[in-house]
């Protein structure tokens, strides 16, 4: 099982309360590249492991709304989708049944609210209203917590694809530093506290 | 470097002077100095001899597939409850060490506080607590301070000597690593507030010593193995010169399953499987278990006999019981400068001031703070716990955009805090869930004694001030209300003393029950010190070696 809760620190989560998701419309030029990928997602079928084509399509759309593309990079340039491939099919068929039932869920609700049959075909406010419906399910814990993963995790994994998790957040994967590392330690040496 | 003898390879069936199990904190410094004092010593180490080139900033392969601290994922499942009357629950983390050579030194963050005159005997100091086994040391500070020294010098401790430490005999070999700005501000805040922060002592050489390397500051300590063998771990420091002595066999992949005794009721066969799980048994004139505070009383368990009905060593039903973890709070600030906590070691300050609490308060308890990264300077888990302050979201554009800010400028004021051990906090063998070789999976059942989560809490709420001292635009902080459910502070469970009635074993480490049979690591600890125990752990099996030496060169053994 993964533990979505993962380290002892995540109990900072739950204390933070519980998530409100908010509607955020992507401008067009971000709909059209997250389009493209997706459909280079397609036509690179053949290389997933464990995902249908359909699955592909699915979680390929909740991830770029857990982690969009605006003015930086998100999941989908991260290559999020081929993460969760890797690792669905390293040994975690419950996470990919949790992933499955939780998606036909998510479907049936589409149809309901949107007459659409397909998570991807939504627009992406109606994407994320179904999304924050489902906070708090196991379903979107395990898809909120591979998307993280996979844009945040070492690129040998599949995603965070030029490392553009790292980027996002001011990591700078390299291994050694020198002081001053921040403001407040070259300050304190500046003014020999 | 003298060219290496080569190591040794013994014969099972003949009997070498010493099996020692586990090379981790203790085992390391047991196989160094038995086997450098002439000794035949083989090790048995479940986990693969990893070294600096083996390890990686992994956070998948570490945090969630268990690479090193295995699981259930390996076939190691473990199960957890708060008490007899709950059903134990399979848990992806309750007891969590590193398996591989040198242990949970390894991975560990390396932060090196010595106990104080006071944890040795503060149960008489401060009164007996009221259903707890609260209990003073068999031995005293000052007993301890020379291998304490010696771990200094030996293994590898940075600081800086003043008023703020214990009793010390030496100087630290290496100076205090260079502050960084999470502790800067923890420092400017203590300063206002009329409190002592001090540089933190750490095993990470801040300078070359002993032929390796000092740190080079790429923030992947705790939970992570060292790429240049500047983190003091017994795999670094000491495995590599048992290895030179000749006289030390290191068998890795052998995972041990029971010790025998002879007629006399004396130890002398340790039973284990190999990686491909060939069973096979080694002879041995003596045997010192290092396994750590949950492996082994559980191996002690399981080592069950006619002669020893209870499991090995527990004529007093002691065995896996007091089991202390260490209590731990935590207060996150978000500051207007870059702090980058997440670049160098995870802590350069310490405040000592509340490590005795008021006994005015109501409870007991006492502690430190230090600050550090969040999430211990690791993206993934930064963005896992993203959304930090207020009603943030945790997902979207706007969750994503805080994500920066979270990551770089924030630091955590974490409090470390006492346990109390408690006849009911134990390990033990679930008879319902085995492992990957169908032994019986460790059982943990634990719940905090009020006066730790009392003691927690006041750490928690003094960091949140410390915070807003220190300038912070917005924090959030947190504690175990309901107790903690894990850890990887792992203390108490064969217990030293000179009660053979309430305690495993003697002041030396030795076994009240079996005279050839020593266990030496953090299970032997009577207090939980407060919050870093690697340090006393290695101190102790330092002295512990002493004196094994001297008994078997007196025919004592």
């Amino acid at each position: 099982m993964i533990d979505t809760q993962l380290s002892r620190r995540a109990f900072l989560r739950s204390a933070s309360g519980a998530a409100k998701g908010s509607i955020i419309i992507l401008g067009l030029p971000a709909i059209l590249v997250s389009c493209e990928k997706s459909k280079k997602a397609n036509l690179l079928n053949e290389e997933f492991s464990v995902l249908s084509e359909e699955e592909v399509q699915e979680f390929h759309a909740v991830a770029a709304r857990i982690i969009p593309t605006d003015e930086t990079p998100g999941a989908t340039e991260a290559g999020v989708i081929y993460f969760i491939d890797n690792v669905l099919g390293d040994n975690r068929e419950a996470e990919h049944e949790t992933l499955r039932i939780g998606l036909r869920e998510m479907q049936a609700a589409a149809a309901q609210k949107f007459n659409m049959s397909y998570f991807h075909e939504l627009e992406p406010g109606q994407q994320d209203q179904l999304l924050t419906e489902a906070e708090g399910t196991p379903f979107f814990g395990t898809i909120r917590f591979l998307t993280i993963a996979g844009m945040f995790s070492l690129p040998e994994y599949g995603g965070n694809r030029d490392k553009v998790g790292y980027e996002l957040i001011g990591f700078e994967d390299r291994h050694a530093w020198q002081p001053p590392y921040g403001s407040y330690d070259a300050d304190y040496a500046e003014r020999g506290e | 470097m003298a060219e290496a003898n080569a190591q040794p390879s013994y014969p099972t069936r003949e009997k070498v002077d010493f099996v020692i199990v586990g090379s981790g904190a203790a085992g390391g410094i047991m196989a160094k100095e038995l086997s450098t004092a002439g000794f035949s010593v083989v090790v048995l180490e479940q986990g693969p001899y990893l070294k600096a080139a083996d390890f990686k900033h992994d956070e998948w392969g570490y945090d969630v597939n268990k690479d090193l601290t295995w699981g259930a994922r390996q076939g190691y499942p473990q199960t957890f409850r708060k008490s007899v009357d709950d059903d134990a629950v399979t848990r992806e983390s309750v007891l969590d060490y590193a398996h591989n050579v040198g242990g949970s030194s390894v991975h560990y963050s390396g932060n090196f506080w010595r106990f104080r005159p006071i944890d040795f005997m503060e149960a008489s100091v401060r009164g007996p607590i009221s259903g707890t086994n609260f209990a003073d040391w068999p031995i005293t500070y000052d007993e301890l301070e020379p291998y304490y020294t010696k771990v200094d010098w030996e293994v590898g401790v940075s600081g800086l000597a003043g008023p703020w430490d214990p009793p010390r005999s030496r100087e630290y070999p290496c100076p205090p690593m260079p502050v960084k700005s999470s502790d800067v501000l923890l420092e400017r805040a203590a300063k206002k507030m009329g409190l002592t922060p001090y540089p933190a002592p750490v095993a990470i050489l801040s300078q070359p010593h002993n032929g390796r390397p000092g740190c080079i500051h790429c923030g992947f300590c705790n939970g992570y193995g060292c790429e240049v063998n500047a983190k003091s771990s017994s795999m670094a420091s000491m495995i590599p010169l048992a290895l030179d002595s000749g006289n030390c066999e290191l068998r890795t992949g052998c995972t041990v399953s029971r010790v025998n005794t002879d007629e006399n009721g004396r130890a002398n066969e340790v039973v284990y499987w190999e990686e491909d799980g060939r069973e096979q048994s080694q002879l041995a004139k003596a045997v010192v278990i290092c396994a750590n505070g949950a492996e082994t009383p559980r191996l002690l368990l399981a080592s069950e006999s006619e002669q020893h009905p209870n499991g090995l060593a527990n004529s007093s039903g002691v065995v896996g019981t007091n089991l202390m973890f260490n209590g731990y709070s935590t207060a996150v600030g978000l500051f207007d400068e870059p702090v980058n906590a997440h670049k160098s070691v995870p802590a350069t300050r310490v405040l000592h001031d509340f490590y005795e609490l008021d006994p005015s308060l109501g409870y007991y308890g006492g502690g430190g703070i230090d600050a550090r990264h969040f999430s211990a300077g690791r993206p993934m888990n930064a963005a896992l716990a993203g959304g930090l302050f207020g009603d943030a979201p945790t997902w979207g554009s706007e969750y994503k955009k805080n994500l920066q800010k979270e990551f770089t400028h924030t630091a955590a004021f974490d409090g470390h805090t006492t346990s109390l051990p408690l006849a009911t906090n134990t390990v033990t063998l679930d008879p319902n869930v085995q492992d990957k070789w169908g032994r019986a999976a460790m059982r943990t059942t634990y719940l905090d004694h009020p006066d730790d989560i009392s003691t927690m809490k006041f750490f928690y709420e003094k960091s949140m001030e410390l915070l807003d001292v220190a300038g912070a635009t917005k924090s959030i902080g947190s504690y175990t209300e309901e107790g903690q459910e894990g850890n990887v502070h792992l203390l108490g469970t064969c217990r030293m003393g000179n009660d053979p009635s309430n305690s495993v074993v003697d002041k030396f480490h030795r076994s009240h029950d079996v005279e050839n049979l020593f266990m030496v690591d953090g299970s032997s600890l009577v207090t939980s010190g407060r919050g870093q125990p690697t340090m006393t752990i290695m101190a102790l099996a330092f002295r512990a070696a002493d004196s094994i030496i001297q008994f078997a060169r007196r025919g004592e053994i």
